[in-house]
């Protein structure tokens, strides 16, 4: 069991109650590899008999679909988006995430607060002004943070979905050209990620890696908190902790 | 200190707080038309208007979606959006903006709900700071009586019907506008805000309104017409085509 914890206030209905589940959340900038190592670890927490919620950003019923037609408009200012995502936030913590703390399961979070603090610190939102709205969300029992550097994205990003207009930073930033503004977006975003990274004890997982030396990492990291669970044993991975990733 | 942001705009903003039933619309309205024939440029905010945001409060809202803190949130969305989109605009061009609400409904609303006060005043620190802020006190059995009059029913939010005071939407209502006016009343010194007296007759209310507003209108900047009414009343026309045109801008906008 653990006491359910806030970053700040408790929000009402929600507080002073144990939750025998446990949150896992795993952070990191468009690209780095999170939606597959998500789908490995959903399997084999699922092989080692933990049932598993995953949930992500935009995935609410009240303001996905809100945040995914606005998104598209182009013109909104920084305060508007964050309370929409904080809205979209708060609805799967309500309606998602508590539930399934509370039956007991391991609540897998593609991206949590920490990706919203990062992109609205670049975009100029005031960091005090962002923490104080969060101050309802819960305090995760493990933060993932897969790091790489710019060099690593570009490929990938190129190789999948190409340059995004939000994650290139086209919003506010202006440059030459799409590949310059997403170099200039993702490097400011990785700095931001580092210094959250830091302050908040992530797990930092060097992403530079193949994916089975990744998966070794993240395994290794998230272990102890499945076996506080209760969970069946399973031989810890050869993996040896990674190392933090000095901010370049 | 009201919690807000007090920079130098060359505008005004003007705004109305109340329960529902206190009549603060019917003023703000009295207010606008007086305003534009003076000649100034004004500009109309009203609560919940977003194009951006209210279709998911209206979603929330027709599927009972909306707890405490998404209700808060949903609200702090739109009218983050009014302030960036309309309200800061207008005031940097130096008109007068008039709003319907504005952010201690959110206080009151929230705080009866639950929500942390600190924690309102503080997400909403990028409101700007009004230039008087109306509150039409009325008692609440006149205000019920006002909203009751010829109305059937209550919507499941408006009557508060989430806070589970009542299984019974009048009741219910009645007593959410009950613990929103004593939020209301908590708030009139912080957030300087001047009290009407609802109960008296319109003509009344709207003239000591004006009276206050006047002394702020010094240096604010006038609308150019552009010359239509003269153009029209020039060539004998009435300008029926000038409603349709400026109907389908709003339907655009």
């Amino acid at each position: 069991m653990t006491a359910i914890r806030f970053f700040g206030e408790p929000p009402p209905n929600i507080s002073g109650e144990t939750l025998p589940g446990r949150l896992i959340v795993v952070e990191g900038t468009d690209g780095v590899g999170r939606s597959t190592h998500i789908s490995l670890l959903k399997e084999w927490l699922e092989d080692r008999g933990v049932a598993v919620l995953d949930t992500g950003l935009t995935r609410s019923e009240l303001a996905g679909p809100g945040i995914k037609r606005a998104k598209q408009g182009h013109t909104l200012d920084p305060f508007t988006l964050n309370l929409f995502y904080a809205t979209d936030f708060w609805d799967r913590l309500e309606r998602q995430i508590v539930p399934a703390l509370r039956a007991g399961m391991v609540a897998l979070a593609d991206r949590y607060i920490f990706s919203l603090i990062a992109r609205a610190a670049v975009r100029g939102v005031p960091l005090e002004w962002m923490e104080n709205l969060y101050g309802f969300a819960l305090v995760p029992d493990k933060v993932i943070y897969l790091d790489v550097d710019v060099e690593q994205l570009l490929p990938r990003v190129i190789g999948s979905t190409g340059f995004d207009y939000w994650e290139s930073g086209q919003d506010f930033l202006r440059g030459p050209d799409v590949y310059h503004t997403f170099v200039e977006y993702q490097t400011r975003l990785l700095f931001e990620f580092r210094y959250l990274a830091s302050r908040h004890q992530f797990g930092v997982i060097d992403a530079r890696g193949d994916i089975p030396e990744v998966f070794r990492s993240i395994r290794y990291e998230i272990e102890p908190v499945i076996a506080s669970m209760g969970a069946d044993e399973a031989p810890l991975p050869r993996a040896k902790r990674s190392r933090a990733r000095t901010t370049t | 200190m009201t919690p807000f942001r007090s920079d130098e705009l060359a505008g005004r903003l003007f705004i109305v707080e109340g329960i529902d039933g206190s009549g603060k619309s019917t003023q703000l309205d009295l207010l606008h038309k007086w305003l534009v024939s003076e000649g100034y440029l004004v500009v109309f905010s009203e609560w919940n208007s977003s194009p951006i945001v209210k279709g998911t409060t209206r979603r929330g809202k027709k599927r009972h979606l909306l707890s405490p803190m998404s209700f808060s949130l949903i609200h702090a969305a739109d009218f983050a959006n009014r302030i960036h989109a309309q309200i800061l605009p207008a005031l940097q061009a130096g008109a007068i903006v008039l709003a319907d609400r504005y952010a201690c409904t959110a206080f009151a609303r929230d705080a009866v709900r639950g929500v942390s006060r600190p924690w309102l005043h503080r997400l909403y620190s990028f409101a700007v700071k009004p230039t008087v802020a109306f509150y039409f006190d009325v008692p609440l059995e006149e205000a019920i009586n006002r909203i009751t009059e010829g109305r059937p029913t209550f919507k499941y939010y408006e009557a508060g019907l989430d806070l589970h005071l009542s299984d019974e939407p009048e009741e219910s209502f009645r007593l959410y506008q009950g613990l929103i006016q004593k939020e209301y009343e908590q708030m009139l010194d912080e957030f300087a805000l001047v009290k009407m007296d609802a109960t008296e007759p319109l003509v009344v209310q709207q003239r000591k309104m004006r009276d206050i507003v006047r002394p702020h209108l010094a240096g604010v900047k006038r609308a150019d017409s552009g010359g239509v009414q003269e153009a029209l009343h020039e060539a004998g026309l009435r300008g029926r085509y000038l409603e349709e045109a400026a109907r389908r801008k709003d339907v655009q906008a």
